[in-house]
């Protein structure tokens, strides 16, 4: 039989992103209402399908994150009258997450518009919460009674707008490895901009699926047939898998991209260009290695030393690729 | 839960600190005491004065560590060991950064008859495998970019159980399968070393290459002159230790005498179980940490060219691959010249460029920024502001102090209650556990 599952939603809503996507001039503009009102559907979806399923929902803010909805502690003024024709779970999950994004956008000023996106803390927060179901709790004072025999096949799905921020590396890294130890799987749909390389490793990882999404207008087509089937359901189906996936890292100096990196032999941090000390762990490099490092890396810049070079047996004096 | 099998993307116990709540009280407990018998060591080696023989031992039960309360309940014993493990982490030195270079082990297993013993419990044979599982998690935890091969040696013949891997997972699974396992006939030292020898040859020269034999037998059945098999060893670099179970054999020692690697005869399973371990610190750390410790420059501190390559799927257009020149879809792209390559950690064939996947260099990284520890709250009567919930799981906090807690205060709170110091967020007893051991990263900072 198919288990119930879990999807702890995370929602990219960063106001500016949002409004770059609604503009006019894309291939398939998709404005904030238009993507929440299809979200919803899909939430609703999932809770349809199953009567067990669970569902939690966290927004990425500007600067903070926020858990908007979970199933394990539902509205709390279930009181008001809801409307007659709607099935009232789905007018509970709808209005909450609404009103809750309305009263968190309320709060964000034009400066804190700027702040990097908290999708880190959502993430983290999702992680937390699947951890909170998966594992029973060990002390008394819980409120919520689980049935060990119905634990949840959690996963994430991460719908993305923002680009890569390569502050949160390292943070992306342990959540990536955190979910792998949970068992569960991280989706992600990017929904707009261009492809993030830490979310697609996240995938990748977790066996999770990577959606870029091309067809804007098409997001609740998309949202059904690769991120509702359960992953037991996916052995099954055709869904969607990765192109390439790209194994770039942020170096610790800059916080640049890059694809190739100067690595610590102790403590393996990455720089983008050779250090004399380990900023992290503070060894001293050889000089004789630096020297080395410095004259392979720039044979374009000083074409005399990099002919050079080429007479000197140890080392290979292949252009290196622009970074 | 039943773990999904089909996943094979997920390895999760490729990092020990997999403890989320149940065995971290043992774990602290055990290492404590590794720690322990490591200083006895160092002192002398009376280690046999003081650590009984297998038939001296008493059992260790492990029921006898966890006792109840007076009202029969382990709430009390469960909470204590929480706040031994909070405890812990606010003790923890802060210098947790650990030396790492790329290493290349194969591990020879005896599967001979000799291994069906049973002066080690249950067998020689089933201890070795146990004890090989964990060698390989924890290695593989110490050193994320090495990888692993092993070879068996039964009736006369080495045996490939593993190809050299860098993913833990596909390590382990050669040697879950017991029953492929079975012991039979007589070891070949000679036929099992020339095996391992032939799969390291074509690794790169800065990496390191070594043999760890796990060896039961006291004979060894060889087509040839094993010691051309030492002299080539030699040659090639490669580091042999050998773990006898039985007792010392002159070509086992002189193989560890002549390699440089490490030879030891195991008088107890928990004495084999230090002489594995032993062998999991990066060589480079054992050599500092002998000559001077702390403080000295270390030559074997480098600084590395990586390069990180961009994966293809199985759907792309078909190519040959510069490492076996076969026509494969999937790969990995070399960021300097575009080679194909089949497998990383690896280096190009065509540039040279070592190329690695970043997520094996990010596994290690939560030792280097830990999360800070977070302050137990112990009263509400500070008139500030407290939130209703757990901010990373939104459970509701209690308002009064809980009774369980107060007999095992130090280090936690009564009300279940921790603040992290830099964004001061209030966190539940659960998640607090969870972004200290597992996530590394606070759910409020968010990083
Ligand atoms: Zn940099
Ligand atoms: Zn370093
Ligand atoms: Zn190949
Ligand atoms: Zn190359
Ligand atoms: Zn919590
Ligand atoms: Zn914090």
């Amino acid at each position: 039989m198919d288990k119930s599952s879990h999807i702890s939603v995370v929602l990219d809503l960063s106001p500016s992103q949002w409004h770059l996507s609604s503009l006019p001039h894309n291939p398939y503009p998709l404005s904030f209402k238009s993507f929440l009102s299809q979200v919803l559907a899909f939430l609703n979806l999932h809770i349809a399908s199953k009567h067990e399923n669970t569902l939690a929902v966290f927004g990425a803010f500007p600067g903070k994150s926020v858990m908007l909805y979970s199933s394990s502690n539902p509205a709390s003024d279930s009181s008001d009258s809801g409307n007659p024709n709607i099935y009232r779970p789905f007018e509970i999950v709808d209005s909450r997450v609404v009103t809750r994004i309305e009263e968190e956008l309320e709060l964000i000023d034009d400066k804190e518009e700027e702040a990097p996106i908290g999708l880190v803390g959502a993430l983290t927060k999702a992680l937390c919460y699947i951890n909170r179901i998966t594992h029973p709790t060990t002390s008394t004072q819980s409120t919520i009674v689980e049935d060990p025999a119905i634990l949840p096949d959690p996963r994430i799905l991460i719908l993305s707008v923002s680009p890569d921020l390569s502050t949160s590396y390292i943070p992306i890294m342990n959540s990536i490895f955190s979910a792998q130890k949970l068992k569960v799987i991280i989706d992600v749909c990017k929904v707009y901009g261009p492809n993030t390389v830490f979310l697609e490793q996240a995938a990748h990882l977790t066996g999770g699926s990577y959606v870029y999404l091309e067809r804007r207008d098409a997001l609740l087509q998309h949202l059904v047939m690769s991120h509702l089937p359960s992953p037991a359901l996916r052995k099954l189906m055709a869904v969607p898998t990765q192109e390439k996936i790209d194994f770039r890292a942020a170096c610790f100096c800059h916080k640049n991209i890059i694809d190739v990196g100067f690595v610590c032999s102790v403590c393996l941090s990455i720089f983008c260009a050779p250090v004399p000390v380990c900023s992290t762990c503070r060894t001293k490099f050889p000089i004789k290695t630096l020297q080395r490092l410095n004259a392979s890396r720039a044979p374009a810049l000083r074409p005399v030393n990099g002919a050079a070079k080429t007479s000197a047996p140890s080392t290979p004096s292949l252009p290196s690729t622009p970074r | 839960m039943p773990p999904r099998k089909d996943n094979e993307y997920i390895d999760a116990d490729s990092d020990s600190d997999v403890d989320i709540l149940d065995e971290s009280g043992n774990r602290g407990r055990k290492s404590k005491g590794k720690a322990i018998d490591r200083r006895r060591k160092d002192k002398g080696k009376g280690k046999s004065s003081e650590q009984p023989y297998a038939w001296e031992a008493s059992y260790a039960r492990s029921w006898d560590t966890v006792q109840e309360d007076e009202a029969g309940s382990l709430t009390t014993a469960v909470a204590d060991l929480l706040a031994r493990n909070r405890r812990r982490r606010l003790l923890a030195p802060a210098n947790a950064i650990r030396r790492t270079i790329i290493r290349h082990l194969i591990i020879i297993l005896d599967l001979s008859l000799s291994m069906m013993d049973r002066d080690m419990r249950p067998t020689r044979f089933d201890l070795s495998l146990e004890y090989a599982r964990e060698f390989i998690v924890e290695w593989f935890d110490q050193n994320p970019l090495g990888q692993i091969g092993l070879v068996g040696m039964r009736a006369g013949l080495g045996e490939r159980l593993s190809e050299m891997s860098g993913n833990s997972q596909d390590v382990l699974k050669a040697i879950s399968e017991r029953h492929k396992l079975e012991p039979a006939g007589e070891p070949s030292l000679q036929n099992a070393v020339e095996m391992a020898r032939g799969s390291m040859g074509h690794l790169p020269t800065h990496s390191s290459r070594e043999i760890l034999i796990i060896f039961g037998s006291l004979t060894t059945v060889d087509p040839g002159n094993i010691h051309d098999t030492l002299e080539a060893c030699i040659r090639d670099r490669i580091r042999v230790s050998v773990v006898a179970l039985a007792a010392e054999m002159k070509v086992c020692r002189d193989f560890c005498d002549k390699t440089g690697g490490q030879f030891g005869v195991a008088m107890n399973e928990g004495h084999f179980k230090d002489l594995l371990f032993e062998l999991i610190p990066p060589p480079a750390q054992r050599v500092l940490s002998r000559a001077a410790g702390a403080g000295a420059t270390n030559p074997a501190a480098d600084l590395m060219v990586m390069g990180f390559p961009v994966r293809l799927p199985d759907t792309s257009l078909p190519a040959l691959c510069v490492c076996h020149s076969e026509l494969k879809s999937e790969g990995f792209l070399c960021p300097r010249c575009s080679a194909k390559v089949c497998d990383v950690p690896t280096d190009c064939d065509i540039c040279g460029l070592m190329i690695v996947s970043s997520p094996h260099l990010a596994r290690s990284y939560h030792h280097l920024f830990p999360v800070k520890p977070y302050q137990a709250i112990i009263s509400l009567e500070e008139g500030s502001a407290f939130a209703k919930s757990c901010h990373a799981c939104a459970r509701s906090f209690p308002d009064a102090p809980t009774s369980t807690f107060t007999a095992t205060a130090e280090g936690m709170s009564p009300l279940g209650r921790y603040r992290c110091p830099d964004c001061h967020h209030d966190f539940c007893t659960e998640c607090d556990v969870f972004v200290h051991d597992v996530v590394h990263c606070c759910p409020g900072c968010g990083k």
